[in-house]
């Protein structure tokens, strides 16, 4: 019984952990290298829309996980260009783009997607034997197609970049202190201008997985703050990639409470489960973050200029 | 006429975001003309439409002003949904509780003291964490937004809170209805829901244009967002102004809160506040700090949003679009903030800065302020975080 409870809690957990973890992945190059996105929330529900539109109207999961990649980089580029190229402020344009995405995706599903039409979503793939073992192996070696290889992309993703390579260098040196990694010769804006797309890419395809692999539907505002958890995930995980995975898990796992608990017949009301991930949140960000530095060129901007 | 100027580029982004907006409602189904009256019918064609789009500047105006005094100290107040959320709960939980034979004059002003004050606790939590552990409020104001819309969705919900006697399986999750005496008096023009909400709040935006303008408290709460180090070897109290705006604009906008109670239906229901914290937002951002500014932007704002209503119902364009337009013209004038010139500024604008707001520069506030006239020669001056290739060689 007990095992049962926990295999499924754990189930739930890891299903939800997963976009979370996908996009803060994202998100922590993009902080590494300076930039604060603040949009992950409007990059996940457009990618979540378009894949869903895409997959809809073509009938193939697949070529809705194409739409949604397509969308969530094409939010990036929006937001590069706001963020590295215009030099505007990121925590305003963030904002603002959540909310752009919010009326829009609201907006394209009044006029594109049907209430209650069948998603062609991906199905779930047991790996033999692994997946037999009591209480992590469902959770673990039960995912969807698309969620093998996003976090297969994960892990490729925090290898390239861990410190130990000369990327990873170059991306800590540009969010460190960018005027002088530009004398040292590094691409500052090259390196940004990337960082910013590879957060929408993995962004959309972590709203591509909510959305085809987990919902298998699109509904108004469906991520419902979880791209802001992502973000928060990044600062709570003080800017290393494990504590990263750890905070991005703590956060599936809190959201996973509101289906999970009433399952189990635990009365609790509603609305307590849906403000736990935010409070948690608040509690990790507050906590922890006088313990750990964030990377000292965040937020802040570069350009070359002729010396005056 | 100057394309950079500050005016010229938002008249551009107007222009431009309308533009789409036409482009999406004719998307929609619906001809510019037609999309056009509707909008124009919903924000000034009856005495109704004036009214609700007086009722919803007002809201806009006071989240706005609230947003624009924690911005005079340097914070911003992305948290305008979870104040008005708590605002709203607080206001509720006290008229309700209020006997029927209490006097309008003492329920009203209780009620709305009240909503203030759920506003300004709420947005005391992130100015508490900010001042004290250097937690960037963007980050807490944004995460209690989601946990202030929670806890007014927990107070609809549970009889033991704010929830009206369940009586049938199709009782609604709201709560009672506020008695007449803690009602927003009407303005009293026939045909119209405008309130005394609108007077209220044009008053409190010109007694902070006055304050932050005239008296030393606007000063000092200036000095701080200049420059904390600053402010701090002048003797100013920085933590207490810091934790003070960020709360006064809780307070602003719980007010909000507690009007939209205040005003027909008269029920705490779930989306309550629905965006109109991000709303208000965008007015204090466009308006930029300037509160004769704000009045007139909440105005044109209010009226679209108003307006967009009307376009759902009447031309069948998702209302989705006047959000959209709030967006594009946000993402248009701070995406040109780099090329807009102000005179000021005229002359440096490529290399511009924007301080993170992680990296605030460090102020020990143990250490006494330096005594007048005694220049602190052994510290080197406050270097600003981040800079810039440019302002290293200047």
């Amino acid at each position: 019984m007990i095992v049962q409870v926990l295999t499924d809690v754990l189930v739930a957990s890891v299903a939800l952990a997963v976009p979370v973890l996908v996009a803060s992945s994202g998100e922590l190059v993009g902080q590494r290298a300076g930039v604060l996105t603040m949009s992950v929330e409007g990059m996940m529900l457009t990618g979540a829309f378009a894949s869903v539109i895409g997959a809809t109207t073509t009938g193939s999961a697949l070529a809705g996980v194409l739409c949604g990649a397509t969308a969530g980089l094409l939010f990036g580029v929006l937001q590069a260009l706001l963020s590295v190229t215009l030099r505007a402020n990121q925590i305003v344009t963030g904002i603002a783009a959540n909310a752009l995405a919010l009326a829009g995706t609201t907006f394209g599903a009044r006029l594109l997607f049907e209430r209650g039409t069948a998603v062609p979503g991906f199905d779930r793939w047991a790996v033999p034997v692994l997946s037999e073992i009591p209480v992590v192996g469902p959770a673990l070696f039960r995912q969807t197609p698309l969620g093998y290889a996003l976090l297969a992309a994960v892990v490729v993703l925090g290898i390239l970049t861990s410190r130990r390579t000369g990327w990873g260098l170059s991306i800590d040196a540009v969010g460190e202190d960018a005027a002088a990694a530009d004398r040292a010769g590094i691409p500052v804006l090259r390196i940004r201008h990337l960082a910013v797309l590879g957060v929408g890419l993995l962004s959309g395809l972590a709203g591509t997985q909510l959305a085809l692999s987990e919902v298998r539907t699109f509904s108004d505002n469906m991520t419902a703050g979880v791209g802001y958890l992502a973000v928060v995930a990044v600062i709570a995980g003080s800017w290393r990639p494990v504590p990263v995975v750890v905070a991005s898990l703590v956060f599936g796992a809190a959201q996973a409470l509101q289906f999970t608990l009433p399952a189990l017949g635990v009365d609790v009301p509603f609305a307590l489960l849906v403000m736990l991930p935010y409070v948690l949140a608040l509690v990790a960000v507050a906590g922890l973050v006088t313990h750990s530095r964030p990377p000292s060129g965040l937020t802040t901007t570069f350009a070359r200029v002729r010396a005056a | 006429m100057n394309l950079r100027h500050p005016l010229s580029v938002a008249v551009l982004a107007a222009a431009a975001a309308l533009a789409v907006s036409a482009v999406l409602a004719a998307l929609a189904g619906a001809t510019p003309v037609e999309a056009g009256t509707a909008l124009w019918e919903g924000m000034v064609g009856t005495p109704y439409a004036v009214g609700s789009s007086l009722g919803v500047m007002a809201i806009l105006l006071l989240v706005a002003t609230g947003f624009i005094v924690a911005l005079r100290a340097n914070l911003v107040n992305v948290g305008g949904e979870g104040q008005i959320c708590l605002g709203a709960v607080a206001a509720t939980a006290v008229g309700t509780a209020l006997p029927e034979s209490v006097p309008a004059a003492l329920a009203l002003p209780a009620v709305l003291i009240a909503a203030a004050a759920g506003g300004a606790a709420w947005a005391s939590i992130a100015a508490w964490l900010a001042v004290s552990r250097g937690v960037s409020e963007v980050i807490t104001t944004l995460l209690l937004n989601f946990v202030g819309v929670a806890v007014l969705l927990l107070a609809i919900h549970e009889e033991a809170l704010l929830r009206q006697e369940v009586t049938s399986s199709e009782t609604l999750p709201q709560s009672a209805p506020l008695p007449d005496a803690a009602h927003l008096p009407l303005l009293g023009v026939e045909g119209s829901p405008a309130t005394v909400a609108i007077l209220l709040s044009l008053a409190l935006a010109g007694v902070v244009a006055v304050v932050l303008a005239r008296t030393a408290t606007g000063l000092r709460l200036r000095a701080v967002g200049l420059s904390r180090p600053a402010a701090h070897r002048l003797g100013l109290p920085v933590d207490r102004l810091r934790f003070t705006s960020l709360t006064s604009a809780g307070a602003f906008a719980g007010l909000a809160g507690g009007v939209l109670v205040a005003t027909a239906p008269f029920v705490l229901a779930e989306g309550l506040s629905s965006g109109y914290g991000f709303s208000g937002l965008v007015v204090g951002l466009l308006s930029r700090g300037s509160l004769a500014a704000a009045v007139l932007v909440a105005g044109a704002l209010g009226f679209l949003v108003s307006g967009g209503i009307n376009l759902q119902l009447a031309a069948g364009v998702p209302a989705a679009v006047t959000q959209i337009t709030e967006s594009l013209l946000v993402l248009a004038i701070a995406g040109s903030a780099a090329w807009t010139v102000t005179r000021a500024r005229r002359g440096r604008t490529r290399g511009r800065t924007v301080r993170s707001p992680f990296r605030r520069p460090p102020v020990d506030v143990s250490a006494p302020p330096d005594p007048p006239g005694r220049p602190a020669a052994h510290e080197p001056a406050p270097q600003p975080v981040g800079t810039t290739l440019e302002e290293a060689r200047s």
